[in-house]
Parts: C-alpha cells; sequence; structure tokens
C-alpha cells in the first residue's frame, strides 16, 4: 500500500523538519528524579564496556522483555545489549542515539521498537521518526541489519490508537523496503481475538506484554536474527542467484 | 464527564500510564479531606484513547464477583508488576492473593477504585496497600493523607481486615528530592498507623540504596520499578508478615 501522493513530504517525514517525531529530543526530568538521563548513561557506559552482536533500542516493550526469563533463554546468548527506556517516543530514541548510544559498539543486528507512545503524533510522523532512526543507524552503523518491529494493538477493546499502530505498520511496511539494510518485522497478528477483544493473559494492562505474550513475539523474532547473524555475504549472494 | 471518549485532549507527558488530577473531585462534604488532592477520590483520565484504566478496573470489579481472595493487594506499578513475576505464584497465588494494582496510580485514584466496586463482593482477611510513589507535586503530608484516607475506607468498608501498608521505596539513581519526600511519607505513616488497630506498617526496604547513595539497576532496572531480583529481596518479609497475619486471623476465627 502505497501513501499518498507526494515522495517529498514522505522525505521531510523522516528528516525532521516538519515532523517533531523526527526531531532528536531528550525526556524533560518532570517527575525529579532524573532516571531517564541516569538509564541514558548507563546505556553509554555499556557501550563502553560491551561488545554486543545484538542491539535491542525502543520503549517499555523492549525495557520490559529483559525482565522476563525469556531474555536470558534466547537473547542472552547472543551476546544483546538492551536500551529500552519506558515511556520513550521516537524522538527520545533518536537522541539517545545520537548522544552516545551506538558509540563504540558495532552489533550485528540492531532490533528497533517505538512508536507506541507517539501520543502527539499522527501515523504518518510515527513512521517518519522510526524511518529517521532507520537512517541514523545506517549512517552510524552501516554493518547493522535492522529489524523494525510493527506496533502492537493495545486497549483492552477496539479504539483508535489499534487503528493509529496498524496505520503506522502499513506504512512501513510500504516505506522500508526503500531504505537500507531493514526490514519490518510484523507479528501484531494473534493479540486480537475474534471478539475484538485483548486478553489480559497477552497484555497485562492491554498494553505491556506478560511473559506469555513475549513468548509469542519472541519466537520469530529470536528466528530471524538468528536467520540475520547467521547470513554471511556468501550466502546472501547465494540466496539471491 | 467523558472518562473513555475518543478525544485524546491535550497530552501531559508524564511518562507511560499518563494520568491527570482533575481540579474539581468529590463532595465538599468532607471538610479537610477535599482540600488534599491525594485523598480526594479521583478517576484517571483517558488521555492516550483507548480506555486501559477504566477497562483494568472494570476487570477488578469482575474478580471481586468471581473471586474470593484472602488477601487483596491494591496499589500501583510496583503491585502491578509484582504479579508478572515468579515469585508471585511461589509466594502470594498459594495465599489467595488477588492483585489490583494499576501502573501510574496515585492515591487518591486507588481511593476511587476502592470508592466504585473494587471491594465489593469480597471479603479479604488482609488487604495490602501500596501506593504514593506516583503522587506528583504532592508534599509528603498530602501524600501521607491520600493513604490514611485509603485506610480510613478499608476500615469502612472491610472492617473484618488486617491492614499492611507498605512503606515508599526510595527511587532514582542517585540522592534526589524523592527520596526525601518517600521517607518523609514513610515517617509520617509510621506515626499515624501506629495508633491504629489491625493496620501496620511495613517498610519492606531491604536496603536498595548502597553506602554512595545509589541505587543499582539490578534491584530497580529504571531506578524506580522493581527487578525479579529487586523482588526477591523485597518479598520475603512482606510475606511472613501475611503469614503471621493470616495465622492470628485463623487463632481467633475471623
Amino acid at each position: 500500500m502505497e501513501t499518498r501522493g507526494e515522495p517529498q513530504l514522505a522525505n521531510r517525514m523522516s528528516q525532521g523538519d516538519s515532523n517533531p517525531a523526527a526531531v532528536p529530543h531528550a525526556a524533560e526530568d518532570i517527575q525529579g528524579d532524573d532516571r531517564w538521563m541516569s538509564q541514558h548513561n548507563r546505556f553509554v557506559l555499556d557501550c563502553k564496556d560491551k561488545e554486543p552482536d545484538v542491539l535491542f533500542v525502543g520503549d517499555s516493550m523492549v525495557q520490559l522483555l529483559q525482565q522476563y526469563e525469556i531474555w536470558r533463554e534466547l537473547f542472552s546468548p547472543l551476546h544483546a545489549l538492551n536500551f529500552g527506556i519506558g515511556g520513550d517516543t521516537t524522538a527520545h530514541v533518536l537522541w539517545r542515539l545520537k548522544n552516545g548510544e551506538l558509540e563504540n559498539i558495532k552489533p550485528k543486528v540492531i532490533v528497533v521498537w517505538v512508536g507506541t507512545n507517539n501520543h502527539e503524533n499522527t501515523a504518518e510522523e510515527v513512521a517518519g521518526g522510526i524511518e529517521a532512526i532507520v537512517r541514523l543507524i545506517n549512517t552510524q552503523q552501516p554493518q547493522a541489519k535492522i529489524i523494525v518491529l510493527g506496533l502492537l494493538p493495545r486497549g483492552e477493546k477496539p479504539n483508535p490508537l489499534r487503528q493509529k499502530n496498524a496505520k503506522v505498520n502499513q506504512l512501513l511496511k510500504a516505506s522500508l523496503p526503500k531504505l537500507t539494510s531493514v526490514q519490518l518485522l510484523d507479528i501484531s497478528g494473534g493479540f486480537v481475538h475474534s471478539d475484538g477483544a485483548i486478553s489480559c493473559h497477552d497484555m497485562f494492562d492491554f498494553l505491556h506484554l506478560t511473559g506469555g505474550g513475549y513468548a509469542k513475539i519472541c519466537k520469530p523474532l529470536h528466528e530471524l536474527i538468528m536467520q540475520l547473524l547467521e547470513e554471511t555475504p556468501e550466502e546472501k549472494q547465494a540466496a539471491l542467484a | 464527564m467523558n472518562l473513555t471518549g475518543t478525544d485524546q485532549g491535550q497530552y501531559i507527558p508524564l511518562g507511560e500510564g499518563a494520568t491527570t488530577r482533575q481540579k474539581n473531585g468529590a463532595s465538599r462534604t468532607m471538610s479537610n479531606r477535599d482540600k488534599n488532592p491525594a485523598s480526594t477520590p479521583t478517576p484517571v483520565i483517558d488521555l492516550q484513547g483507548d480506555g486501559r484504566w477504566l477497562a483494568l478496573h472494570h476487570r477488578f470489579i469482575a474478580d471481586s464477583k468471581d473471586k474470593e481472595p484472602e488477601v487483596l493487594f491494591i496499589g500501583d506499578a510496583l503491585v502491578q508488576l509484582l504479579h508478572q513475576f515468579e515469585i508471585w505464584r511461589e509466594l502470594f497465588s498459594p495465599l489467595h492473593a488477588l492483585n489490583f494494582g494499576i501502573g501510574g496510580d496515585e492515591t487518591q485514584h486507588v481511593l476511587w477504585r476502592l470508592h466504585h466496586g473494587e471491594l465489593q463482593h469480597i471479603r479479604p482477611k488482609i488487604v495490602v496497600v501500596w501506593v504514593g510513589t506516583n503522587n506528583q507535586g504532592h508534599t509528603a503530608e498530602q501524600v501521607a493523607g491520600g493513604i490514611e484516607a485509603i485506610i480510613h475506607l478499608l476500615q469502612q468498608q472491610q472492617p473484618q481486615a488486617r491492614v499492611v501498608v507498605l512503606g515508599l521505596l526510595p527511587r532514582g539513581q542517585y540522592p534526589n528530592p524523592l527520596r526525601e519526600r518517600n521517607k518523609q511519607v514513610n515517617e509520617l505513616l509510621e506515626a499515624s498507623l501506629s495508633q491504629l488497630p489491625h493496620v501496620c506498617f511495613l517498610d519492606a526496604d531491604p536496603g536498595f540504596v548502597h553506602s554512595d547513595g545509589a541505587i543499582s539497576h539490578h534491584d530497580m532496572y529504571d531506578y524506580l520499578h522493581l527487578s525479579r531480583h529487586g523482588y526477591a529481596r523485597l518479598c520475603p518479609c512482606l510475606h511472613m508478615l501475611l503469614l503471621r497475619l493470616l495465622t492470628e486471623c485463623q487463632r481467633m476465627g475471623s
């Protein structure tokens, strides 16, 4: 499905001059305990100390994943680092990646999962923000293969945010093939039941995943990461032939 | 009052589970309490547009109708997240516990939920209350007042229940004003609750703040929410208290 009409608009959306979701923006410390900056600083330190083959970056969907056993089972063995921060929008992730979280490391795969918290932005702007993140990673980590995870549906019953998130995924499906070294993994199917409801067994607050919810996502994600890690340039050539 | 409308209104960037404090909340018949926003029952307004807070509240009401908990946990994300870890199944499910935690909730939100159905149809022996750290912009006195209002409500609606109030944990990687405020709330509560029968104040902090003043991300992955390791350090003493109280209940035949 193509975005309507204007390639220039799509370009501007990921270049930030008319898209706030694509403008790097640090989170303000409203609460007064500076936790966002503390987490960012810790990630920058991790970059100096560690040599991840896989990097996960995004919002609480990424962050919470590390709290469950499944992280230790599937992703720790791949030397994965988790740079998720709850509440983050695309603008926050952009700022973090521009300010140290991509330095001193050379991961083979980078998983990007962000956008569901971009409440002030349209679906087009959110997609543009995600594209801006991909472009930034292309520049700073040209060797990395990028997996963009599709936004999940949310809320117990049908609501506008579900449509918005689905629209973001549609837009990305069209635009990501035009960018470099990136693919969309849309695992949003399987959460909405035939009656339109999402179960709290999958999402304990109709947004954040339970262990069972993560298991649904992580199986295909893990498979894809393994595939990308194992791909050598020769294999890739052979596959294309 | 449109609580679940599709109109997202103005977004207030308070982080996930965005909440807002209403300016004109409950009735004016309470004299001191309505001057304290932390003790004025207030629902969370659906700013994001997916109605999740009310959906959770209704699910809890449905749980109240279906289930017969002996222990009820109510509060914010620190309660809610506990339910996601294995430790819940190990320590608290066997006690027939229900979990009514909602991330982001402040004292006035919990008060509202308790006023609007979450206590109906159940008769727990113990209610564990853990809320207050999210009360943005409220003083320590206000937060303590909010928690006290919750206790008063519980004493009215669940007179048979013992109440366990968990102290607020320190937060932030380094010393900061919120740590001071949470500490003050705990001090105020420890003093005021000691007067009340069947109410325990438990400061379950196992020593999260190290000698250099820092909190480790091994205990609190974002310097606020507990990791599995953090819960493993904190829960045993709560569990022991609950066992003790349940045994006392049994002995007294209640």
